[in-house]
């Protein structure tokens, strides 16, 4: 069985995001904390689960990036991917999902992958596209936000149920090959091994150019970005962090909520 | 042909779910600028109730596909079905429900109409005769404000972001048209609902929840959460996704899209980023504090009261000013 894991670099939540005077984003200068898409984690230990439960499974991990996207490749590779394969992007822009998923669906065309596994959504954008695009792209079946899975090697289909509003699962099955976005949640991620980081290093991930993938027009276009309004008050509370208790207490007081 | 609105509507025990008439409000705004029709569709096995109520409340024409495959759903049904009839009503908008539904066929829907594909829309703007809608990006902290290119645009649209509209008795209701399905899934098999993580109803019956986020930083700092916790009376620990997927709390304590849903009087936020799957969850609470340590915290947004501090730190102190006020747990009262 030949597992595709897509996985995404992605930056620190807290880092401190500006706007320019022309509503672009400016990230801050210096060092950037990046780290793999949580959900991605998931994704990557449910596949290393699928390797080692048989089914002579190979695990390739495979991102589309800039340079230090490499970074998540080895740590894939750490929790027991077999292969890393990057994408790599010149541009530093805002890529579009169709974009990413055209990338990935030019690179596994015809290479027998049977099961595509990636997380549910990016942690920075939430778009949550990239997987049921792929899907389509390909002509696989998808399954998004899936909370457990059980491959069927004798029927060739994966057993999944997806986490669905209220406390409720969506049970269905998919025949193979098809794509599974990955709920977090669905397995306990395992941290890298030293031995299997080392191999990593030596290894080296394939590089791929992504212009030799050709490249997808883009259907919409981040006209500005802004700060977001406030829906409440909002009020800030000053001072030492005494006086934000003391005045908290006040507050909740004077509402009655304490 | 002229071009269209068109809503996908979403069925939930043989009933519209709240969020489709979300989509009408939304149709709406955008008709204001350009008057477009509006048109609904409804996929389901048993669609004329629900197809005659949206027609009744809204005024638009409705089309209801009836399949006996689609008593649970399936997404490569949904993608053939309408993209079966949705090139014919020529639609310039597509608007989709930001559900686990919605989300699993708008992406892979909008690429096989060739379409644009636009999820997680919060708000619309007119940038003169164009119309751009916003999105959030870094963790809710960033708003996008995105401009569709192409001549059909699908859009998952956030549950919350626009005010159901109201059901118009006076209406003339819209035609209805049903059409039946004998259309089957090729490659996926639905199998039925069952019950996941059984859920707390004491989030629901709380007064007062006091959740944890990501920024928490480990297991034993969820003892501070539940100290805080205990202070109020009828309260209780929530938390964020991640704070469950790290095992520090239940799953049953989830609150957000995923989680339960909720809107005590009080709701403290210890540590939540405040990204929208979160937000959802519990935007309707009556009073929001916020504590983080991140100043940007989308968090802070939506909250009344904002204390930019390390919770490990804070929490301590104002248990501390409310024991020094003689504030200990308090007998239950009445607001």
């Amino acid at each position: 069985m030949k597992i595709l894991v897509c996985i995404k670099q992605v930056i620190d939540p807290e880092t401190l995001v500006n706007l320019d005077e022309r509503g672009r984003v400016v990230l801050p200068e210096g060092d950037l904390k990046y780290w793999m898409n949580r959900a991605d984690e998931f994704a990557i230990e449910e596949a290393v689960l699928i390797k080692e439960a048989g089914f002579g499974t190979t695990v390739d991990a495979l991102t589309v990036g800039p340079k230090h996207a490499a970074q998540v490749l080895e740590r894939a590779m750490g929790m027991g991917a077999d292969n890393g394969v990057h994408i790599l992007l010149q541009e530093k822009d805002f890529l579009s999902p169709l974009n990413i998923a055209s990338y990935i669906a030019a690179y596994a065309l015809n290479k027998g992958y049977d099961l595509i596994l990636t997380g549910v959504m990016g942690e920075d954008h939430m778009q949550g596209q990239v997987g049921p695009m792929l899907a389509e792209l390909l002509g696989f079946p998808c399954a998004t936000s899936v909370i457990f899975e059980k491959i069927s090697d004798e029927r060739g289909a994966v057993y999944v149920e997806r986490e669905i509003e209220g406390g409720f699962r969506s049970v269905l099955e998919l025949d193979l090959p098809a794509v599974l976005t990955v709920q977090t949640g669905i397995n306990k991620p395992r941290y890298p091994t030293l031995s299997n980081l080392l191999r990593a290093k030596k290894q080296k991930a394939l590089v791929v150019e992504s212009h030799i993938l050709g490249a997808t027009e883009d259907r919409e276009r981040v006209v500005r970005a802004c700060y977001p309004g406030k829906s409440r008050a909002g009020l800030m509370l000053e001072g030492s962090g005494k006086d934000k208790a003391v005045r908290l207490i006040e507050i909740l007081e004077k509402e009655a909520l304490i | 042909m002229k071009q269209a609105i068109v809503i996908i509507a979403e069925c939930r025990g043989g009933k519209p779910s709240p969020g489709t008439y979300e989509l009408m409000t939304l149709a709406e705004k955008i008709r204001q600028g350009k008057p477009l029709p509006v048109k609904a569709i409804v996929l389901s096995d048993e669609v004329e109730k629900t197809s005659q109520e949206i027609a009744e409340a809204t005024g638009a024409s409705v089309l209801g596909i009836q399949s006996p495959h689609l008593k649970y759903y399936s997404g490569e049904l949904y993608k053939d079905l309408l993209h079966q009839c949705l090139p014919e009503m020529n639609p310039a908008f597509v608007l989709v429900s930001q559900t686990t539904q919605g989300m699993d066929f708008a992406p892979g829907l909008a690429v096989r109409l060739g379409a644009g594909s636009i999820t997680g829309v919060n708000g619309m703007s007119w940038d003169g005769n164009n119309i751009c809608f916003s999105r959030d990006a870094y963790n809710g902290k960033i708003v996008l404000e995105m401009l569709p290119l192409m001549e059909t645009t699908v859009f998952t649209v956030q549950p919350g972001a626009f005010k159901s509209m109201e059901p118009e008795t006076t209406a003339t209701p819209g035609p209805v048209e049903i059409r039946l399905s004998t259309t089957e899934s090729r490659n996926t098999k639905s199998l039925g609902i069952i019950r996941g993580e059984q859920k707390d109803t004491g989030l629901a019956e709380a007064d007062v929840l006091v959740a944890a986020g990501r920024g928490i930083g480990s297991k034993e700092n969820v003892a501070l959460i539940e100290q805080l916790a205990a202070l109020f009376p009828r309260s209780s620990v929530a938390g964020s996704r991640p704070v469950c997927d790290s095992g520090w709390l239940e799953y049953k304590k989830q609150v957000g899209l995923t989680g339960a849903t909720v809107s005590p009087g009080l709701y403290v936020a210890c540590g939540i980023s405040g990204a929208m799957a979160h937000r959802v969850g519990m935007q309707g609470s009556g009073f929001i504090v916020a504590i983080s340590t991140d100043p940007n915290a989308a968090i802070f947004n939506i909250a009344d009261v904002c204390i930019c501090e390390d919770l490990t730190t804070f929490i301590p102190l104002f248990m501390e000013e409310c024991k020094r006020k003689k504030r200990g747990p308090l007998p239950e009262q009445s607001k």
